[in-house]
């Protein structure tokens, strides 16, 4: 690669890398500013303090905020919950998903029919849906409680591990897996020793993203839960004073509350970053 | 092309899948179907299962609901503006990325960053960001276009207001595209590469002739869901215009949670949700059939 | 191939420790944010058992004729109620009263809870269920309505949606609660009329406590008003005198010239001469139908339920919000309604109407007009009644908080009593104080020497003279059933006028045609009842006016 073509591709990976940098920069320059300085031009704040994020934890301690007199409980509770929630349905989303994309794949069981069907759990605006589930998990007892937001959590991402993954195990070829069997393996043995660990990329995707997607996820945190599964999404939509919503604390919040996918997506960057060699089977 | 999957493959890719979405959503999916077809209110005074059936009428309402067919032509544009863009720019972000470099995991980190982050904070974000009195005018665009830039008001013309949408959409969800392509894109098999760049091809070659269409599925599976996810935009209208000015950037997800929360008709907001699942469905429907099944 | 082994059972072996890891490290968590796990699971009790343990069990004698504390009569009523339910078993200790209500006025509530917790009991605890927006509140409550869950008591609730959660079911009458306990809705301590009364009644029944008041006030910089050089400057160039104006055309003028002026606030910013309400989220009725009320405007005919907003007064209505726009800021159509706060409170506002928390946030010390905000009654609109010319003055009531007994409750006594208590004389004078939200409604307050220096400090003597003023002049939202719809439809076309994207005429035939179908959705009838109630308690100089114009 010539010199200008390489430095042509720095720039403009350099550019882009800026236009995430500068809102995400504002974010934290909001977390600590108080409150005259919330609705302003410039970036860094002329009188920094850090109440934004003791609120979070200590809530009764209101230091010196205009108007801000909604006392919240401790963000603790919330991010254990979120930690607990997100997790478990991720991981049941990524696996059901894995399965079900591997008959799919390979076998087309289930058809293209019942997949396509899968798509309509995304397809639901949640504004309709949040009355028949609310009618629904009451009479199974599953409100506000965490089983309760894991199985929906999961049933309405676990279409992306599907039709993510069959991308991925498209890809493979059969004549691996036949191979394998002819040797004597299993099918479980083909699906877990040969086609998983080839797709490990694809897993950590879908991963990822079904981790996000129900981090993120507030409508039906906010109908489902009261106050024992509060999630993160649902508490950042509690800071809001007599003077509307409490942009400082939010933003501090959302900072906290990115650290905990970032932390997972660095630590799983390197399944993404390593082309893997097929050399292996051989 | 495929065989009878032996039993235990066909157990385990349909049993639990089964399972997971029966006992979750198809009892409040066909309560939903149900509510659809009846006249309900829950301030009407009367349960929702003595309520009179209403037939086709809450369907018809639909189509000569000028708000509603405004939201709906409004939605699509958006979509299509939006997953058109993110798709373009995830595509070379991937294409830029790909090699490796000095600093790429870091630069990773910050390229998804924006997905990160709770989608209330990125709304108000760009909510302060497009004020009057926020940076854009006050700071980005002064440099630019000099003192012209305090004249602009983002969110008083709905042309205007609907870019700031576009804008936010597009900073928070081009990550989303740039990392499917970018793992399908190193998920291709290096031996390819190796053998296409002995043969003497360029890297420009190898990427549009060998990885792209190797991705295709990953593709056509990025665009659908980025599709479905814009189609349900809400949380960037809700906190930046309102809807507003009047209801130009009502989307569809807004003028629903309106229908639904705020004048709670939920059998209307049901039968609208069912006739944007049928149309849904028909696009996507079309859309395979285009890419895939016609050779 | 080993590898590959190794690899697969190092993939699981981390995913499941790691799953363990963390429901162990979240139920560690879980088990020590929470240590008192509240048991709702067992509800089940029986009665008998309690009668014979509360006979072995002396309490302190009911205070029956002079009370222990100098407290005021409604505030030991409610005390005295609660202790004669604990003792005749009705309520037993560990009962929990379940209170779901929003952020904004937790501090209020935690005020509440403890000075229950000092001077009623300890027993009976309260739990607060925070909802972050309001439309949550709504959300959840019409909810519960659907569900009968039993998941709370009580809802703190806008009266403007009084309608909507009696007609649903929620909502327990309560007329036998005042009858017992009297919350002192009668004489000096009384809330403010009419303002009591279109808060709690509907259809001629009584439904809710008075939680909050939320009339609006005009508030303006008395410094820029009372400056001699911009009053002989205004004098000159208007031929008129600089003073609060009396109508809605002289505050026109002098929002233009203030406007003209480009003055720069104390925070930096430009000043702009006015601030009203447009924006499309759910303020922008507010400032329409101030303005058509006052004109003599009513918004259904009393006979047909017709909605009659697309007449001569909602013309005007729009002509007055049109007229204005040059000379307020962009945000106050585009901003979200706190955006009208942080303005006036920077002073780059010369008038401006909001709710009385606007006036507490005025008089905090960082605010730059700690000094010199000013409150005033409203302007009006000149009406020809009778043959002669009457400024007519209403000031509206959006949004008041109301609290409001589930029918689904566990503890619907219990709760009730809370809120008796909470918004008694003397308690609800400190809950009120505490926080930003709720504001002051009984006259005691308002008159009364025990009280007034309390309220003169949190908000300043001029606001409360002229909040007396303004809520005996104040009239209710829209509160009968689909009175959100109503508003909401009705919002979005006046944000439209204002913003350019449609012209006044076609947004009231809109409006109206839009109202046209509300009204045969619940049935013309039913709410021709609501209405004629709800208008029976409109301010008596208004329906002077509807009377003269034929209306009434």
């Amino acid at each position: 690669m010539s010199i200008v073509t390489k430095a042509l591709k720095y720039i403009c990976v350099g550019i882009f890398l800026l236009w995430i940098l500068v809102p995400v920069a504002w974010m934290v320059c909001l977390a600590f500013k108080s409150y005259p300085e919330w609705r302003v031009a410039y970036f860094f704040p002329k009188d920094p303090t850090l109440s934004n994020f003791i609120i979070l934890f200590e809530p009764k301690r209101i230091i010196g905020m205009m108007g801000a007199t909604a006392i919240v409980d401790p963000v603790t509770l919330p991010l254990i919950n979120s930690l607990i929630v997100v997790g478990i349905s991720t991981v049941i989303a990524v696996f059901i998903g894995f399965f079900t994309a591997y008959g799919a794949s390979r076998y087309n069981s289930p058809g293209p029919f019942s997949l396509f069907f899968t798509l309509l759990t995304r397809m639901l605006p949640p504004a309709t849906f949040v009355t028949p589930i609310m009618v629904y998990y009451s009479n199974l007892k599953l409100l506000d409680t965490h089983l309760g937001l894991i199985l929906l959590y999961a049933a309405v991402t676990v279409t992306y591990g599907i039709w993510i993954l069959k991308g991925f195990i498209d890809n493979i070829p059969r004549e691996w897996e036949e191979a394998a069997l002819l040797e004597g393996a299993t099918h479980s043995q083909v699906i877990f020793r040969v086609t998983l660990p080839l797709i490990k990329s694809g897993l950590v995707v879908s991963g990822l993203f079904i981790f996000l997607l129900n981090w993120a996820e507030l409508l039906f945190a906010l109908v489902l839960t009261n106050v024992n599964a509060v999630t993160l999404p649902v508490h950042i939509s509690k800071y809001v004073g007599a003077v509307g919503q409490l942009y400082g604390p939010q933003a501090a919040l959302g900072i906290i509350s990115s650290l905990v996918p970032l932390i997972v997506g660095y630590m799983i960057q390197k399944h993404l970053v390593t082309a893997f060699t097929f050399g292996m089977v051989r | 092309m495929s065989t009878r999957p032996p039993k235990s493959v066909s157990l385990l890719a349909n049993l639990p899948i089964n399972i997971l979405l029966y006992v979750t959503l198809i009892v409040p999916f066909i309560l939903m179907i149900y509510l659809a077809f009846l006249a309900w209110n829950p301030a009407g005074g009367y349960e929702w299962w003595q309520a009179p059936i209403a037939g086709l009428n809450n369907f018809i309402r639909a189509f000569s609901d000028a708000r509603f067919i405004a939201a709906l032509g409004r939605t699509v544009l958006f979509t299509m503006a939006v997953v058109g863009v993110e798709f373009l720019l995830g595509l070379v972000l991937a294409y830029l990325l790909l090699g490796e470099f000095r600093g790429k995991r870091a630069a990773l980190s910050v390229i998804i960053y924006p997905l990160m982050l709770p989608w209330v904070v990125v709304a108000l974000i760009f909510y302060l960001f497009f004020q009057d009195y926020g940076p854009v005018n006050n700071l980005f665009l002064k440099g630019i276009i000099g003192e012209a830039a305090t004249n602009i008001h983002w969110f008083l013309s709905p042309t205007t207001a609907f870019i700031t949408l576009l804008i936010a959409d597009i900073w928070q969800w081009t990550p989303f595209m740039f990392l499917i392509l970018y793992s399908g894109l190193s998920a291709v098999s290096k031996r390819l590469i190796e053998a296409a760049q002995v043969l003497g091809a360029s890297n420009r070659t190898i990427f549009w002739r060998i990885q792209l269409p190797l991705i295709r599925p990953l593709i056509l599976v990025a665009l659908v869901l980025r599709a479905l996810e814009a189609f349900k935009v809400f949380d960037i209208a809700y906190v930046m215009t309102g809807g507003g000015p009047g209801t130009s950037t009502e989307t569809l997800s807004l003028y629903i949670y309106r229908v639904a929360i705020e004048y709670h008709d939920i059998s209307y907001a049901a039968a609208l949700s069912l006739i944007i699942l049928i149309i849904l469905v028909a696009v996507i429907r079309v859309f395979i059939w285009y890419s895939f099944e016609r050779r | 191939m080993s590898e590959k082994v190794i690899s697969r059972r190092k993939f699981l072996v981390t995913s499941i420790s790691a799953g363990v890891l963390g429901i162990v490290i979240g139920a560690a968590g879980a088990w020590l944010a929470k240590p008192e796990v509240v048991a709702e699971k067992t509800v089940t009790e029986t009665v008998t058992r309690e009668v014979t343990r509360t006979v072995t069990v002396t309490t302190t004698p009911l205070p029956t004729v002079t009370p222990t504390v100098g407290f005021d009569p409604v505030t030991q009523r409610a005390i005295d109620g609660v202790k004669a339910l604990l003792a005749s078993g009705k309520a037993r200790p560990g009962d929990t009263i379940r209170i779901l209500h929003v952020a904004g006025s937790r501090a209020n509530l935690e005020k509440a809870i403890e000075l229950w917790e000092k001077h009623v009991t300890k027993d009976i605890k309260i739990e607060l269920i925070t909802l972050g927006q309001e439309p949550d509140v709504y959300t959840k409550a019409m909810t519960e309505a659907v569900t009968k869950a039993g998941t709370f008591d009580a809802v703190t609730i806008f009266s403007t949606w009084l309608g909507d959660i009696v007609e649903s079911g929620l909502a327990r009458p309560i007329d036998d609660f005042f009858a017992k306990y009297d919350p002192g809705y009668t004489g000096d301590v009384a809330p403010i009329e009419p303002l009591g009364s279109y808060t709690t009644l509907y259809k001629g029944k009584r439904y809710a406590l008075v939680f909050d008041s939320d009339v609006f006030t005009l508030s303006y910089r008395r410094d820029l008003l009372t400056d001699p050089k911009l009053k002989d400057r205004f004098r000159s160039e208007y031929g008129k005198e600089l003073k609060i104006p009396d109508t809605w055309e002289e505050l026109i003028d002098m929002a233009e010239f203030f406007t003209k002026l480009n003055l720069t606030a104390p925070s930096g910013g430009r000043v702009w001469g006015a601030y009203f309400y447009a924006e499309p989220r759910f303020a922008a009725y507010i400032t329409w139908l101030n303005i058509f009320i006052e004109a003599g405007g009513i918004l259904f005919d009393l006979k047909t339920m017709d909605p009659k907003i697309d007449t001569a007064e909602g013309k005007y209505a729009f002509d007055i919000m049109l007229r204005l726009k040059p000379y307020m800021p962009p945000e106050a159509i585009t901003a979200s309604w706190a955006d009208l706060y942080d303005k006036f409170v920077k002073g780059e506002t010369v008038f401006t109407a909001a709710w009385p928390s606007l006036s507490k946030e005025a008089h905090r010390h960082t605010a730059f007009v700690k000094d010199v905000a000013g409150s005033a009654v409203l302007p009006g609109v000149e009406v020809e009644v009778a043959g002669r010319k009457k400024i007519i003055r209403a000031a509206p009531n959006p949004v008041n908080w109301v609290a409001v007994i589930s029918n689904y409750a566990k503890n619907p006594e219990l709760a009730y009593l809370f809120f008796q208590f909470a918004t008694s004389p003397d308690m609800g004078k400190d809950v009120i104080l505490e926080g930003v939200i709720l504001d002051l409604f009984r006259k005691c307050w308002f008159t009364d020497p025990r009280y007034r220096p309390a309220f003169e400090e949190g908000y300043g003597p001029e606001f409360v003279d002229a909040y007396l003023k303004s809520l005996e002049i104040s009239f209710p939202d829209l509160l009968i059933r689909g009175g959100p719809e109503y508003l909401g439809k009705l919002t979005v076309n006046v944000n439209a006028v204002m913003a350019g994207t449609k012209d006044p005429e076609t947004a009231l035939s809109d409006t109206a045609a839009d109202w046209d179908s509300i009204n045969k959705k619940y049935g013309v009838d039913a709410q021709l009842e609501a209405w004629k109630s709800l208008a029976e308690l409109f301010p008596s100089d208004v329906k002077e006016v509807w009377k003269a114009k034929g209306y009434m």
